[in-house]
């Protein structure tokens, strides 16, 4: 069992025994919730009432019982039936589209057009008072909210080309729905209940609180709330109980639901601590660090991950400086530790990922060096998006899939300057044309699923530019592209260099012809190591290392029909082989390369990890 | 061409199983919220044939039509105007049933190792899924077949129970390429099948579906923006430019000797490790125009070197021009080298 999944039994296990009670409630020695007590009335706590008696002298804890069945079911029976009916109209509207769509979704909208106490008004007036008109009134009230969830995640996952996959094998579109489509939308889903059930159970207290409810004496958690309100100065006791059971409740729902959705959502690394206790301890101004480096120098930097198992190592040692105005390219394979290397360095790692080692120092807009591998979350904010900027891998992932893209670009920009919103909006157009988007005044107005998949990643690189940072790191920013925009982004990048004379540039990249027409020096990285490094000229005429010259070999641009593969893969991080790293797969590997311990340097000044070089290179 | 060549194309090279005919897809667009339908042509008047045992390459820009034409050929989803038809049966005539019985005889495999798999369920449950929609094998053997599929592609069947997060990208995408093949497919869109890969990995994969190509017999369409790449696996080459095909023929002759000032500008525009550091072509300006509202005439003719008065005249035909060349370009004679 893994750590969310234990979390998980043990909060279940908890609301078992608190649901429980009002379940066993006829068979409990409780007493009755109607036998009235007039000289007891107000009375505390005591051996006899555990929690006190009410207005009428009642026993508290008995309506506290019995009340939670009425608020429970009214609660969790509008939410879980909304739920049914939502998660249909939403699920048929948002994959087959036209008018299946309009009649499920947009139908559904006029409701949420209606005050809500109007509509459980209306149907309460016709229906009469009961809870069974309470659970249908706010079932109807409660539709349209999972609909609309249902129908954006939907849309959103319809888009996806494993559902694609999935038509193209001939799949029924039922069983595409039920099978494929709903268990992925089933995080959002997740969330609306527990969303729905508590206002379930708020709106329940206010509709019997009008005396459109629960009818009296019957007990519930509002009509109770209702009463102590009355009495708030004579026994504020009698509000805190009915508070209690009410907020734990919700509480309580919101941790399952927040466990359920860790436990069903796959992801290899777990959570590491709460985000907030980071952001706690970062409330000082980051200590200056004498030092020189005109950009950017990285030493020894290493990321592990923190797992079950214990820690395990992702990078090591990795170093290499930056100059402003000069570009260099990190390139290797997937995996190799380029993307944790550029994330390190903008803060941005995630919360399992740790800075176990090294520094990285950056001289920022003002002159001052700060060591970024030390920084808090608070400290970082300000530096991104204006000292510091990044182009990720994954458009569509990164891209919010509800948002025109102008208006996710808008936002961009107007979160680091002040700018009149005519102006922004120029901006706007401006830098969708300048990576290539056709038709920008048109295409601004566009969600990203009505892009292709082009065009999501030049929606992303312009959010990236927008606010020409000193430092850019790029990952993998044209490997989506077309070769004749690529070449555009290329000089566009270049350009944005000229503009300013004290950017640098990482270029994350596995592609070696994009690495020599744009880079000045190179960082060749396997295995989360560096094991080549010099400049672009001379790596390319004649590599020092084996693995390079395998990157090189494999280069879709011999003119032979097979083309060159380095055999097997990487090997996983924890499982790396002593010494060198590449010697699993290299066809020069020797007893003497167990004893490879890092980069040398040359007499020529470049560095290479392969022990054996002067042999084999 | 020496009489044995010959032999060898009607022999290899197979029988057209994949056929379209002016095919054209119209994605009408409304202007604004009362607006008028205005047409967004992604596709237009297409003609190919796709034979068995030949990965037909189709080259172009994002956007130009080559995912919407992979998958008008797969039927999902109809033309426009004009006809695909498979195997002489017209996909557009086919609905329910018949269809998705067809279906299992034509298969995709897409750009995304990370998007196009079901992250929630086991790799071996979704490469089982094509085997049982069309009951390839009795239920009791599926799991062999599995198997069986998985060690054709390179991957290890004892990790058949894994979900795809614990996958590479290249072992993601060789998972892909094991589901494809589950219903014994005579036809393949792979749409951009490396073009997220390293290139280690890709090579790889490239590797992988020549071989496929060459056992099995496939037919296949491999859609790709880098030229390089197709050149690998495809003998035959489209490239296509806002939903027309300018040029089309045997890939090395036109990598030779590019008859269409566009794909000169491809070809110039791919970076290459053989050019000296730095390098810096000439690079084609300005945007891939609208398609809502495509230039009169060429469609290339706002971004081509070429470009004469004639060009905004009337769309250049795709014309024979000998040694199973066509080209959409009236100047494109000037292309010959001096
Ligand atoms: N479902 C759709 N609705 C509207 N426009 C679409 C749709 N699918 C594709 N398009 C448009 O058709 C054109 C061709 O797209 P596509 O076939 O995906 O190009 P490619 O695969 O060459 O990148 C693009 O302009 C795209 O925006
Ligand atoms: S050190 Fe040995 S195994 Fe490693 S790259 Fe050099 S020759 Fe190959
Ligand atoms: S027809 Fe004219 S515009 Fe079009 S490619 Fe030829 S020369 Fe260029
Ligand atoms: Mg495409």
């Amino acid at each position: 069992m893994t750590r969310a999944q234990r979390s998980l039994t043990l909060w279940l296990a908890v609301a078992l025994i608190l649901v429980a009670f009002p379940i066993a409630a006829p068979i409990l020695p409780l007493q009755s919730t109607v036998a009235i007590d007039i000289p007891g009335r107000f009375d505390g706590p005591s051996a006899e009432h555990w929690l006190g008696q009410d207005e009428l002298g009642r026993d508290v804890l008995s309506r506290i019982i019995w009340g939670a069945r009425a608020s429970l079911i009214v609660a969790f029976g509008s939410a879980f039936f909304a739920a049914v009916i939502g998660t249909i109209l939403g699920l048929v509207g948002g994959y087959f589209r036209g008018l299946a769509e309009i009649l499920a979704v947009r139908s559904t909208e006029i409701i949420i057009c209606l005050p809500p106490l109007l509509l459980a008004l209306l149907v309460i007036t016709i229906l009469g008072a009961g809870i069974d008109t309470l659970i249908m009134a706010l079932t109807i009230l409660f539709v349209p909210k999972y609909t609309r969830v249902v129908y954006a995640a939907t849309l959103q996952t319809g888009a996806l080309d494993f559902v694609t996959a999935q038509e193209s094998m001939g799949t029924h579109p039922m069983r595409i729905l039920a099978r494929t489509v709903l268990p992925n939308i089933f995080p959002p889903l997740l969330v609306q209940f527990s969303l729905t059930v508590a206002s379930g159970i708020l709106l329940e207290s206010g509709l019997s609180f009008l005396g459109l409810g629960v009818v009296p004496p019957a007990p519930s958690w509002g009509l109770m709330i209702r009463a102590a309100r009355a009495a708030l100065d004579v026994q504020p006791l009698l509000l805190l109980w009915p508070s209690l059971a009410l907020a734990g409740t919700v509480l309580l729902l919101n941790v399952i639901c927040d466990r359920l959705q860790e436990v069903i959502t796959p992801r290899t690394a777990e959570r590491g601590g709460a985000a907030w206790l980071r952001r706690q301890l970062g409330l000082t101004k980051p200590e200056p660090v004498a030092d020189d480096t005109p950009l950017l120098a990285i030493r020894d930097l290493s990321v592990a991950v923190s797992t079950e198992r214990g820690t395990i190592g992702l990078t090591d040692t990795v170093g290499f400086t930056l100059k402003p105005g000069e570009t260099m390219a990190l390139v290797g394979e997937s995996g190799s530790g380029k993307t944790l290397t550029g994330l390190a360095t903008t803060g941005l790692l995630p919360n399992a990922l740790k800075i176990t080692n090294g520094s990285a120092l950056f001289r920022d807009c003002s002159g001052t060096v700060l060591d970024l591998a030390k920084l808090t979350e608070d400290q970082f904010r300000p530096l991104r998006g204006n000292d510091i900027s990044m182009v990720f891998q994954d458009a569509s992932a990164s891209l919010n899939p509800v948002h025109r893209i102008g208006d996710q670009l808008a936002e961009v920009i107007a979160e680091h300057r002040k700018l009149p919103r005519a102006e922004i909006d120029t901006l706007v157009v401006d830098l969708l044309r300048r990576v290539g988007i056709p038709d920008p005044e048109q295409r601004r107005r566009a969600y990203p699923f009505e892009l292709s998949g082009g065009q999501r990643q030049r929606a992303m690189i312009a959010m990236a530019i927008a606010n020409s940072p000193r430092l850019l790191i790029a990952d993998e920013p044209t490997t989506a592209l077309d070769p004749t925009i690529q070449a555009q982004i290329l000089r566009l990048l270049d350009g944005l260099k000229d503009e300013n004379r004290d950017m640098g540039m990482i270029f994350v990249t596995h592609n070696l012809a994009v690495v020599k027409e744009i880079a000045d020096t190179v960082s060749v990285m396997y295995a989360g190591e560096v094991v080549e490094q010099g400049s672009v000229a001379e790596i390319f005429e004649r590599p020092r290392h084996p693995y390079t010259a395998a990157l090189l070999a494999s280069v879709p641009e011999s003119e032979s029909t097979r083309l060159e593969s380095i055999p097997g893969t990487v090997p996983r991080a924890g499982e790396m082989p002593e010494g060198c790293r590449f010697a699993p797969r290299c066809k020069h590997a020797a007893d003497i390369c167990a004893s490879v311990d890092g980069l040398q340097t040359l007499a020529d000044g470049r560095r290479t990890a392969c022990i054996r070089w002067e042999t084999v290179t | 061409m020496s009489d044995q060549a010959t032999a060898m194309e009607q022999t290899s090279a197979g029988t057209v199983i994949v056929e379209a005919r002016g095919v054209s897809r119209n994605f009408p667009q409304r202007q604004g919220l009362f607006g008028e339908k205005r047409d967004v042509w992604a596709l237009r008047k297409i003609d190919i044939d796709i034979r068995r045992g030949e990965a037909l390459g189709v080259v172009g820009e994002s956007g130009c039509g080559k995912s919407t034409l992979g998958r008008l050929l797969l039927a999902l989803d109809d033309p426009t105007e004009g006809t695909v038809t498979f195997e002489g049966q017209a996909l557009n005539e086919m609905r329910g049933a018949p269809l998705r019985a067809l279906r299992q005889r034509m298969q995709m495999i897409f750009q995304d190792p990370f998007g196009s798999l079901d992250p929630r369920r086991s790799i071996g449950a979704q490469i089982a899924d094509g085997l049982r929609n069309h009951q390839t094998v009795p239920p009791a053997e599926i799991n062999a077949e599995v198997a069986r599929l998985m060690d054709l592609v390179g991957l290890d069947p004892v990790t058949a129970t894994r979900r795809p997060h614990e996958f590479s990208g290249g072992q993601r995408q060789r998972i892909a390429v094991a589901r494809a093949l589950a219903p014994r497919p005579d036809f393949i869109v792979a749409d951009e099948p490396v073009s997220a890969l390293d290139v280690s990995i890709a090579a790889q994969i490239v590797n992988l579906l020549a071989d496929l190509r060459d056992d099995l017999n496939l037919a296949m369409l491999f859609i790709s923006h880098d030229l390089h790449v197709v050149r690998h696996l495809s003998s035959r080459l489209v490239v296509m430019y806002l939903g027309r095909i300018v040029e089309e023929g045997p890939t090395e002759a036109i990598f030779a000797a590019p008859r269409h000032p566009y794909t000169r500008a491809l070809l110039s525009a791919t970076p290459s490790v053989r050019r000296p550091a730095g390098y810096r072509g000439a690079i084609l300006e300005g945007e891939l125009p609208s398609p809502a509202d495509p230039p009169s005439g060429c469609a290339f003719r706002t971004r081509c070197p070429l470009a004469v008065a004639a060009c905004a005249g009337a769309v250049p035909e795709l014309e024979d021009i000998g040694d199973k060349r066509r080209v959409a370009c009236i100047r494109h004679a000037d292309m010959v080298a001096p």
